[in-house]
């Protein structure tokens, strides 16, 4: 049976209720379809980037996420002000809200995702789990009903280590990696105050723990005719924190008869619901290039751009087509990626630090640019809003092969400038020249296993920083913008004066 | 003649790090702290922000802190550091070669972070040494009238 997410109709005003690079990237779809975009912003952004780049703009609310992006009332109400026929939720937020889907639908607005009726049978992730079982999809082995009803055989045979996981879970939270049995009391109640607090719902379940794996996912792309199309994996193995850092399509651990069994477990993963428009089916691949299903996610993915460049596809202007009610073409459904695209998620975060988030001013900011790159962001200089994600940029490559396109990751990365703060550059940086990246040859370990807290800064960069940061104090205030005071004379006189007139008379 | 020292942590505590030789820097942009090192053949985009001692050159994407200090500043620094730790004695000591003209403390005396401890002029100017924290003089090691030599211990503080 198939549920309609709204009467087919003609979409002409998009309200995105999301905020930076993604409602731009939302935003530049419906530019090109001649569709007018409405943002919605709160207090912090109403001189964001997106605003700028919509057509439209209403205030939402305060900058705190809860009486804003998260504020179903608001928006809707936004919407209507607006007179805004249709909206994208973007990702994150209420991407993945069912009630904000039915609700958008109940006000005679057209859903741009897959509909809400997806969105619960696939929400929680144990329901899916037993769903994509039944359906002949291989899982992680491990329990297929909650903790509290198992049996304790049933827990035995999972063996160790075993990862606990929140029914309702998502983000890495209400996880825990168990590797004695004299852990599990302790690590069963912290992960289920964690998902508690959460999701509302400590509701857990047990998966045996795969390692080495690999964290391959399927971008599905559906119409309500019924068409089905799987564009290409993305392998999203260089993680911190059960948390993405780097995507690459193809996957250099897929070969052909794993791609295959990859696409047909997508498949009857997505045939168990009503699935129209965009979602990603995820999964680990062990060793052995066995598959497991872990989740789908129904909404568009941070990583959608890297399945863009391979296929030459805009994913966001057919998820509006087809909530439009217009069928998948040849394009899409004969679709053949090409060559090989990485991608870079720059975040405001110190990889020397455990990858904490740091706030700041952005005082520079200079992407890359050039052949086969495309950089997603919404970054102005100026003030960094603690409210929201670190995410600053998406940095894409494009190239004819993996070994090209890492060596084009290499050279943006060079490029890019972000001046005021830390950021991931750094690592990634390092990483484009580790032997197991550039290889193909990694796991979701890599960053835990082979980053640790950062190598020491090499000598040669320590003698440049030191030699950059003499020149320009010896440079001092004084010296015009761009000019240059580069010999040694001035400098020492500077440094004199400066030392002079710091003198206490 | 006041010279410059670049100190790094580059991992294992921060230390001397000797400039790079023969390379140049050239602003690009000033205002927005963006620069291009060269050695007259490679060149090397850098961001090079901060002003006074503290500084921050963004290298290969990595942002590094790069203290830039006179030996005296270094003095102070230091001392400061030593006192915030809140360790042992601190030894106050000239950061420039002078003549001391007012002596303010006594050993046994209380005094607080900032409080002024003697005056040193030097190069006919008159240089007030404060106490880098709250403590007890322990030591006055100099009198009114003494000439001193830079690195001289002045004052030790308990």
């Amino acid at each position: 049976m198939r549920k309609d997410t709204g009467s087919p109709r003609p979409i002409r005003r998009v309200l995105v209720a999301n905020r930076g690079e993604i409602a731009i990237r939302v935003m530049r779809a419906c530019r090109e379809m001649g569709i007018t975009s409405i943002a919605v912003f709160s207090d912090a952004d109403a001189l964001a980037p997106h605003v700028a780049a919509a057509d439209i703009a209403e205030r939402i609310g305060p900058p705190a996420p809860a009486e804003s992006y998260l504020d179903i009332g608001a928006i809707l109400a936004a919407a209507q002000r607006a007179r805004a026929d249709a909206v994208h939720p973007g990702y994150g937020f209420l991407s993945e809200n069912a009630a904000f889907a039915r609700a958008v639908i109940d006000a005679g607005l057209t859903w741009i995702g897959p509909p809400p009726e997806t969105q619960e049978a696939l929400g929680n992730k144990l329901a899916a789990r037993r769903a994509a079982s039944d359906a002949g999809v291989p899982v992680v082995p491990g329990l297929l009903v909650s903790l509290d009803s198992a049996s304790a055989a049933d827990l035995a045979s999972i063996g160790l280590p075993l990862m606990l996981k929140a029914a309702a879970g998502g983000g890495g939270r209400g996880m825990r990696r168990v590797d004695a049995e004299d852990d599990l009391p302790s690590a069963m109640e912290a992960a289920a105050r964690e998902a508690t607090a959460a999701f509302g719902d400590g509701t857990l379940y047990a998966e045996r723990m795969v390692s080495p794996a690999r964290h391959v996912e399927v971008q599905l792309l559906g119409d309500r005719q019924g068409n089905l199309a799987c564009l290409g994996e993305r392998d999203c193995s260089v993680q911190r924190r059960h948390q993405k850092l780097v995507e690459e399509t193809p996957s250099p651990a897929v070969d052909g008869p794993l791609r295959e069994a990859l696409f047909d477990s997508a498949r009857r993963v997505a045939g168990t619901v009503a699935f129209e428009n965009a979602a990603t089916v995820e999964f680990l691949v062990d060793a052995e290039r066995n598959h497991y299903f872990l989740e789908m996610n129904t909404r568009l993915q941070v990583e959608h751009g890297v399945t863009e460049l391979a296929t030459g596809l805009d994913l966001v202007a057919w998820q509006i087509r087809v909530a439009a009610g217009e069928a998948l073409d040849a394009t899409v459904l004969d679709a053949e990626p090409r060559g090989h695209a990485i991608e870079a998620r720059i975040y405001a975060e110190d990889p020397w630090d455990g990858f904490r988030p740091v706030a700041g001013t952005i005082t520079a900011w200079e992407p890359a640019a050039g052949p086969g790159v495309r950089v997603d962001h919404a970054v102005a200089e100026g003030p960094l809003t603690p409210e929201y994600d670190p995410l600053l940029a998406k940095l894409m490559v494009h190239a004819s092969d993996r070994p090209a396109a890492v060596d084009r990751l290499r050279r943006a990365l060079d490029e890019t400038l972000v001046g005021g703060l830390q950021t991931d550059i750094g690592f990634h940086r390092w990483l484009v020249d580790q032997p197991a990246f550039v290889s193909g040859d990694y796991h979701t370990g890599l960053i835990a296993d082979g980053w640790l807290d950062g190598p020491d800064l090499p000598e040669a960069d320590a003698s440049l920083a030191a030699l950059a940061a003499l020149r320009a104090r010896g440079a001092g205030p004084g010296a015009a913008a761009g000019a240059a005071r580069l010999d040694a004379s001035a400098w020492a006189s500077n440094a004199r004066n400066e030392a002079l007139r710091r003198w206490p008379r | 003649m006041a010279s410059l020292s670049a100190r790094i942590d580059t991992g294992n505590g921060p230390a001397d790090v000797a400039p790079a030789e023969g390379w140049q820097l050239a602003w690009i942009d000033q205002r927005r702290a963006i620069a291009r090192l060269t050695d007259g053949q490679q060149s090397l985009t850098v961001l090079v922000e901060g002003a006074g001692t503290q500084w921050f050159v963004t290298i290969r994407g990595r942002r590094v802190r790069v203290s830039v200090q006179s030996w005296r500043e270094r003095v102070l620094a230091d001392a400061e550091a030593a006192g915030a730790e809140g360790g042992g004695p601190v030894e106050v000591r000239a950061t420039l070669p002078g003549l001391v003209v007012a002596v303010r403390v006594e050993e046994g005396q209380k005094v607080a972070g900032g409080d002024s401890l003697l005056t040193i002029e030097a190069m006919k100017m008159q240089n007030e040494i404060r106490a880098p924290r709250d403590g007890v003089i322990g030591q006055v090691a100099v009198s009114v009238g003494q000439p001193v030599a830079a690195g001289v211990l002045l004052v030790r503080l308990d």
